[in-house]
């Protein structure tokens, strides 16, 4: 049996483009892969985190957020991340808040290729309206792959 | 203090139940069935402030009335006087997106203030995180889980009415602790200084907040996230 995740969404979807992206890393299985201090690695232990705990909230989590890991990520294997935090997000517009499950995610894959997380707005459309202002060829890569099927 | 008994007009009487901010145990769910077909209750209508409304004749409402306690249940008191409190399921049991303990932090101060006399009636409303289901901002008194265990707390609201009102925040992210030193606060000044039959918002219309900011003491506490979750990532 599957279960969904809370109200609708799929936590542990959110979590295969996370993992793809650490096994082309270099750390992959070496001492220096430390979970904490990698966005990556926060990303996932996030999601295990929420799934085992069954919440959709961590209140402070993103006071955590390794913003240090400068590591180098390629935006073509980041994309399809960013692409389903915006499926799995609800759209909370005025509700939303930095310490969603999805948020932190999405923060945590958008410090690895933009120079600052952009401030949420709650809903999809206008988030891709500002990445756009941000990194044009990154919100034409997310387009795309939000335009193929989940 | 009234209690919640009304007269209908189709004769019949009406009994307002209060649970627990309207958390039952199957027992008690079950213990109120039973007794309702004893007393020959018609109805039983789930009421906006979470309370259980039956409805009867009246030859079988006093042995409903007597029989409630017995269930760990009673009469809501009615008129001005702290209302049955609001609290929305913000718990770690019953809501993925609750931040804090509001529920049960709903039912202590149900506990507590539940029947305190007040110039005008006087709704409490808990909600375990910013979406606000039991409308927090639109009650006398709105608390809304900003954190594990930190609260903002909004005074003033009323929704009831031709001229409705939003509740003002008075206090962001205090402690729970904290959450009753300020409604003991403004359930004093309301007493002190709203005159009777006036609602706490027209009070505050007519003073200013003022009179009715959190004392000395009540203050904002740091965030931190949850002690299990540091432990979690770095295992
Ligand atoms: S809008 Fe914000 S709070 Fe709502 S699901 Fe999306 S990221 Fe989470
Ligand atoms: S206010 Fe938040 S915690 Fe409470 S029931 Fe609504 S979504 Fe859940």
């Amino acid at each position: 049996m599957r279960y969904a995740g809370p109200a609708g969404m799929d936590l542990e979807k959110m979590a295969v483009p996370l993992e793809n992206i650490c096994s082309q890393c270099d750390y992959k299985g070496t001492p220096d892969c430390r979970e904490p201090e990698c966005l990556m690695g926060f990303a996932r232990r996030v999601l295990s985190y929420a799934v085992q705990k069954g919440l959709l909230d961590v209140p402070g989590a993103s006071s955590l957020i390794p913003k240090g890991d400068f590591k180098h990520y390629y935006p073509e294997a980041l994309v399809p991340a960013l692409a389903e935090t915006c499926r799995q997000c609800k759209e909370c517009r005025d509700n939303h808040t930095p310490d969603c499950v999805v948020a932190l995610v999405r923060s945590s894959v958008e410090y690895t290729v933009l120079s600052d997380s952009i401030p949420y707005p709650g809903s999809v459309f206008m988030y891709l309206a500002r990445i756009k202002e941000q990194n044009p060829e990154l919100a034409a890569l997310l387009a795309g792959e939000l335009s193929k099927k989940g | 203090m009234g209690d919640g008994i009304f007269r209908q007009k189709n004769g019949m009487v009406a009994i307002d139940i209060v649970a627990s901010c309207g958390v039952m145990t199957p027992e008690q769910l079950s213990g109120l069935a039973r007794l309702s077909e004893e007393c020959g209750v018609f109805r039983i209508k789930l009421s906006t402030r979470q309370t259980l409304v039956a409805v009867l004749d009246e030859k079988g409402a006093g042995r409903l009335v007597e029989s409630l306690p017995g269930l760990g249940l009673k009469v809501s008191p009615y008129g001005n006087v702290v209302r049955a409190v609001k609290a929305c399921a913000g718990s770690s049991a019953l809501c993925p997106r609750a931040v804090g303990e509001a529920l049960a932090l709903g039912i202590e101060i149900q506990d507590k203030y539940l029947g305190m006399e007040v110039p005008k009636d006087f709704k409490i409303a808990v909600a375990g995180c910013l979406r606000g289901c039991t409308d927090p901002y639109c009650a006398d008194l709105g608390i809304v889980s900003s954190g594990r265990e930190v609260f903002d707390v909004s005074i003033g609201g009323f929704g009831g009415s031709s001229k409705p009102l939003h509740g003002e925040v008075v206090a962001r992210r205090i402690k729970r602790e904290d959450v009753f030193l300020l409604i003991d606060h403004v359930l004093n000044r309301f007493r002190a200084l709203g005159e009777p039959g006036e609602k706490l918002g027209r009070a505050i219309t007519r003073l200013g907040l003022t009179p009715f900011l959190p004392p000395a003491g009540v203050k904002e506490a740091q965030q931190a996230p949850p002690d299990d979750f540091v432990k979690f990532l770095e295992d």
